[in-house]
């Protein structure tokens, strides 16, 4: 009787502790990576940035709409999609890089020790905040485009030298930009604290003029 | 009641028996009570709203992207059929053809490899959090490892990635094409194989994720693959405030 008694104590804690360590390992498996976990803030930049990705969409629906329509008018009346055609092509050619561009935007300028991998987080940062076309000095930041470094230094876009002071040069809604780079907790806060020492100056710009890539994607 | 040797012996088995479950299960109480206690209450209070208003943006996104490609795919039509009636707007639209294809708006097949990136799952995870999961750093060094080693077309995820992708992270949530994604990562490149092995074989390159990938057990892997199919980029293309020169 009592070792019958034992036996079914140590399997209802064995059970239970079962059941328990399997739920333990479930939570802290989903704990670092469910959205239900993260905190109030994270979650706001998340819908912030979400809502803004989400007008864009709409932004281009309405616009594609409106094309849609004049190039099947333009048609019928004859004229053929010439002007549709010649507005896709440079509205690609933006896209790929291939031609200079100019418009407003932001200019990060970046003074000291640098390293590409922070080139690179940069870039991919400006890209969120909706860049739409980006230069580092003087070379065209690409869709292929990759950042390394030489032994002297120097870092590199494409194999391109690009030397410092190094201004980083966005085209895209100058405010959306600036607020991003400088937000409390941003990008640049985070490389003040990395690179001490090291200069980081944003600014928003009317007027930027970027060059085209140096070699065209094929 | 006097207590005979073998009855002891056999109560004293009988608590040792239990007592091993009991200090586990007091363990894992504990560890539990302060995984629970991390949410604090504004987590809890304010993030029940925040997630519904996250999701239902999410499927907004989908369904406006569907109505993107779309609206793609009916003026692409119209442009198609129109193109074969002038020789210049044939040239035109073979070279919005060419645009679209190095651009990342169309479909993509062919051979490559396929980079793996996980958190840890095992014990060595437990050393360091930070350094044993995903960054979205690791996956901008892997992308940029794949270009510098003359990648074609990549895609995390299905997601395809072009001039306008960023790969941002909200807490520990991933984003890229704003589009929501948390680990195992699937970094699928197009592109000439042994450069591309070759590239990330490099013991100067992506040491930290390597290092890693060693000390605390984060997936990390570069396998040759054949035969990759790469979605088109399906978001916004967004150019509004760059003009041609």
């Amino acid at each position: 009787m009592r070792s019958n008694a034992g036996v079914i104590a140590v399997t209802a804690v064995a059970l239970f502790l079962g059941v328990l360590a399997v739920t333990q390992i479930q939570a802290q498996d989903v704990y670092s990576r469910s959205l239900q976990l993260e905190t109030p803030a994270s979650l706001t930049t998340l819908i912030a940035n979400l809502s803004e990705r989400n007008n864009a969409i709409k932004d281009e629906i309405l616009d594609l709409r409106s094309r849609t329509e004049t190039a099947r008018n333009a048609i019928a009346s004859g004229q053929g999609s010439l002007t549709e055609a010649e507005r896709q092509l440079s509205q690609l050619r933006v896209f790929a890089g291939m031609s200079a561009v100019s418009g407003a935007g932001i200019t990060v300028r970046v003074d000291g020790s640098f390293d590409e991998r922070a080139l690179s987080d940069l870039v991919n940062e400006l890209r969120n905040a909706g860049a739409e076309a980006i230069a580092v000095n003087t070379a065209r930041v690409g869709p292929r485009s990759w950042f390394g470094a030489t032994a002297d230094r120097a870092l590199t876009v494409d194999s391109i030298a690009v030397r410092g002071p190094w201004q980083v040069r966005a085209v895209g809604a100058p405010d959306v930009m600036y607020v991003a780079m400088t937000r409390t907790g941003g990008i640049i806060g985070q490389f003040e604290l990395i690179y001490k020492g090291t200069r980081f100056d944003v600014s928003r710009e009317t007027a930027l003029d970027l060059p085209a890539l140096a070699t065209p994607l094929r | 009641m006097t207590a005979t040797p073998s009855t002891d012996r056999t109560r004293l088995a009988h608590s040792l028996v239990l007592l091993v479950p009991a200090v586990l299960f007091g363990l894992l109480v504990s560890i539990q009570w302060r995984t629970q206690s991390d949410r604090n209450e504004l987590t809890i209070r304010y993030n029940t709203p925040l997630l519904d208003a996250a999701k239902t943006l999410q499927n907004e996104q989908a369904a406006l992207k569907l109505q993107l490609a779309d609206l793609r795919a009916q003026l692409d039509k119209i442009q198609t059929s129109a193109s074969t009636q002038t020789g210049a707007s044939k040239e035109l639209q073979a070279a919005i053809d060419r645009l679209k294809l190095v651009a990342g708006l169309t479909e993509r097949a062919g051979d490559g490899v396929i980079i793996t990136l996980d958190d840890a799952r095992g014990a060595s995870a437990a050393k360091d959090v930070e350094k044993s999961i995903c960054h979205n750093t690791d996956l901008t060094d892997i992308v940029n490892q794949a270009w510098r080693g003359g990648a074609e077309s990549i895609a995390v995820n299905d997601e395809r990635i072009v001039g306008s992708s960023s790969i941002y992270c909200v807490g520990s949530t991933i984003m890229v094409n704003g589009t929501l994604m948390s680990p195992p990562f699937a970094v699928a490149v197009i592109g000439p194989q042994n450069e591309l092995l070759a590239t990330y074989d490099d013991p100067t390159q992506l040491r930290d994720i390597k290092q890693r990938r060693d000390v605390y057990g984060l997936g990390f892997r570069v396998s040759r693959a054949t035969g990759l199919h790469l979605p088109p980029y399906r978001s916004a293309l967004n150019v509004r405030y760059a003009t041609p020169r």
